[in-house]
């Protein structure tokens, strides 16, 4: 089911959460809304549950108004960032909440309820835990309970908040990867909010970019990393080096001359140039501009801190190719970058 | 016994440096939280001053009667009625404050409205009015001729002051506290978010109120029915204005006590002051291992 999202505005006092978003989520489709917080990413995705409504605009869930909808009426599958799972509920009736609860009309019959729960918790891999209550259970765990429990309601849409944010880095990983195998088997429309980029480019088919309430940028994970629409994007997304230039005649002048870089995007005077570490090119060389300040390793990577003219670069690389080079802090070296993006002043 | 806790934590201490451990009670578990001895041996002494001596002199004062002439003072018609009366409306004034304590606290913590805090200021007034004070207002408020007793007796024909029913109004009021208090603080602290989690999961407003809130609030709301009814069954002042004291209608326990001290009859008033405190303990008890069960399926 498509969710279409028309001039969504909301403000809480004086501050606006949302300033006039329009978004399309694809049926089927895996999107992430990512942005730091207070970006309004889990304000609109709260709103596309019917937990909030906004000031002004529209929301269309498969082609219906859905605005007037009460939650429970939207048949929307909604994961907690901690999960609020029913704590005096066992995982089984946590799970078998969502059909016990419909009206007595369209209610399984508990020999159904019970075939279904079953089915769900081994989807999630929570059979043996079923009598279990969600204090006796990992984080990991509870967040797989939260998801089978809103699985049940066999839901059109699934938005997810922040489903990972409290989980440790390792745990996070696994649930990660398992998600998307998930999302792969069943096809249900997905949203899910989060404010780490790694997480966003990883597993979103789309990855929505919200900054200060609006939206920055829309596109795959490929083009948002690559091709970043705006400066916040740029920074948001991965490391980055920051620094000011000048620009004359398609070519950014650095730190007094010691650099000269080939840009795009046609911008002229005084700039400011975002370089990816990975594509800061250093050599050894006895009379460069340029100084190693500082080498870290870190796991299979090396991060090469670089004094160039009082400014400060970061450079990576795998640990091979800084063997080869064979640098190491105090060195002289050269910086060359083949292409850098850079913004107007 | 608390002294052996406390010395042998010395021991402990002092046997450290030639490795030699001091033996340790078998139910203490080895914890870095220090002062145990020390603690649990102030906890008793306390207790025992404040609490169990006083009952232990009621309980060898009414022995003296022997077993045939205690049962015999506390089976005698007027007493057992006494207890019925005290008991029962206690029961029923804890029950009414259970509904309506619910209601207030909800309303406390749920909604904003102008004049709140002045609302939750009025629910600990009872608390702090001498009873006596609230007793004398409530009986001229509702006898015959009084505000609310004069209409209520013309329109529904209904007697207030003086009756069971006046009884009942006057432990409600000093047991409405008991309940909002209590279930207050756990209302506030339930996570909004499960009830979201139930809504967007189909639940009706009912259906969420019913099979995720109240099993959050109830063993809280247990603690207050079980304190407002211990405070009815032990309450005096204010209801001795309003019952109208009629022996075997609307006389309570402890006024039957009083009366007893009155007339002399010392260790009858500490017979029944003896079966009264066995009778509550008993209520107290069930009361609590009700709460333990219920505590016990949230597993925590």
């Amino acid at each position: 089911m498509a969710i279409q999202v028309s001039g969504i505005t909301k403000r809480f006092n004086d501050f606006t959460a949302l300033d006039s978003i329009d978004l399309e989520v694809r049926s089927g489709e895996l999107l992430a809304l990512l942005g730091p917080s207070g970006s309004g990413k889990t304000t609109l995705l709260r709103i596309m549950a019917g937990l909030e409504s906004p000031d002004a605009g529209g929301l269309l869930l498969n082609g219906e108004e859905a605005l007037g909808l009460k939650p429970r009426d939207r048949q929307v599958g909604f994961v907690f960032q901690h999960y609020a799972l029913f704590r005096h509920m066992t995982v089984f009736e946590n799970v078998a909440f969502g059909l016990k609860v419909r009206p007595r009309g369209q209610r399984l019959g508990s020999a159904q309820i019970r075939q279904r729960v079953t089915e769900l918790l081994e989807l999630v891999q929570l059979s043996p835990f079923a009598g279990r209550y969600p204090a006796q259970l990992s984080g990991g765990q509870r967040q797989r309970v939260a998801l089978a429990r809103a699985l049940a309601i066999e839901p059109k849409v699934l938005l997810l908040d922040e489903p990972f944010g409290a989980l440790d880095a390792k745990v996070r990983k696994e649930l990660r990867r398992w998600l998307r195998k998930l999302h792969d088997d069943i096809h249900i429309t997905s949203v899910f909010v989060t404010h780490d980029q790694e997480e966003a480019l990883e597993l979103a088919d789309r990855v929505v970019v919200m900054n200060q309430g609006r939206i920055e940028q829309i596109g795959t994970p490929a083009e948002v990393y690559d091709h970043p629409a705006s400066a916040f994007v740029y920074e948001f997304l991965g490391q980055v080096n920051r620094f000011d230039c000048t620009v004359e005649g398609g070519v950014a002048h650095v730190g007094g001359g010691a650099l000269t870089i080939p840009t795009e995007g046609g911008v002229q005077g005084p700039a400011v140039a975002y370089v990816r570490p990975h594509d800061l090119g250093v050599t050894p060389a006895t009379a460069g501009p340029g100084r190693i300040s500082g080498i870290h390793v870190v796991g299979p990577d090396a991060r090469i801190e670089i004094d160039l003219a009082g400014l400060a670069l970061e450079a990576e690389m795998d640990r091979e190719r800084l063997a080869t080079l064979g640098i190491v802090a105090g060195d002289r070296c050269a910086v060359h970058i083949d292409r850098a993006r850079v913004f107007a002043r | 016994m608390v002294a052996a806790a406390d010395s042998d934590g010395a021991l402990a201490g002092k046997g450290g440096a030639v490795t030699v451990r001091a033996p340790v009670p078998l139910f203490r578990k080895p914890s870095v939280i220090p002062g145990f001895g020390l603690t649990l041996g102030f906890t008793l002494t306390y207790l025992s001053l404040i609490v169990l001596v006083p009952l232990a002199a009621l309980i060898v004062r009414s022995s003296s009667l022997g077993w045939g002439g205690f049962w015999s003072a506390v089976t005698t018609p007027r007493v057992i009625a006494a207890f019925e009366v005290s008991f029962g409306l206690s029961f029923a004034a804890a029950l009414t404050n259970a509904v309506f304590g619910f209601l207030v606290a909800w309303v406390l913590v749920r909604y904003d409205f102008p004049g709140k805090r002045l609302v939750d200021a009025l629910v600990d007034l009872p608390f702090a009015l001498p009873t006596a004070v609230a007793g004398i207002a409530l009986s001229a408020l509702y006898a015959p001729n009084g505000w609310l007793g004069k209409p209520l007796n013309e329109l529904f024909g209904l007697k207030v002051a003086f009756t069971p029913v006046g009884i009942a109004i006057a432990l409600t009021f000093i047991g409405l506290p008991f309940v909002v208090r209590t279930v207050q603080p756990i209302l506030q602290d339930l996570p909004a978010e499960e009830e979201e989690a139930a809504a967007s999961l189909g639940a009706s407003r009912f259906q969420t109120f019913r099979s995720v809130i109240l099993p959050a609030v109830l063993p809280a709301l247990v603690t207050g029915f079980a304190l407002s009814f211990a405070r009815g069954v032990g309450e005096y002042g204010s209801v001795i204005f309003i019952a109208g004291n009629m022996p075997g209608l609307t006389e309570i326990v402890p006024l039957l006590i009083v009366i007893k001290l009155e007339q002399y009859d010392y260790a009858g008033a500490a017979a029944v002051g003896t079966a009264m405190l066995g009778v509550s303990f008993l209520m107290l008890l069930i009361l609590n291992l009700l709460q333990q069960w219920m505590r016990s399926r949230h597993a925590r």
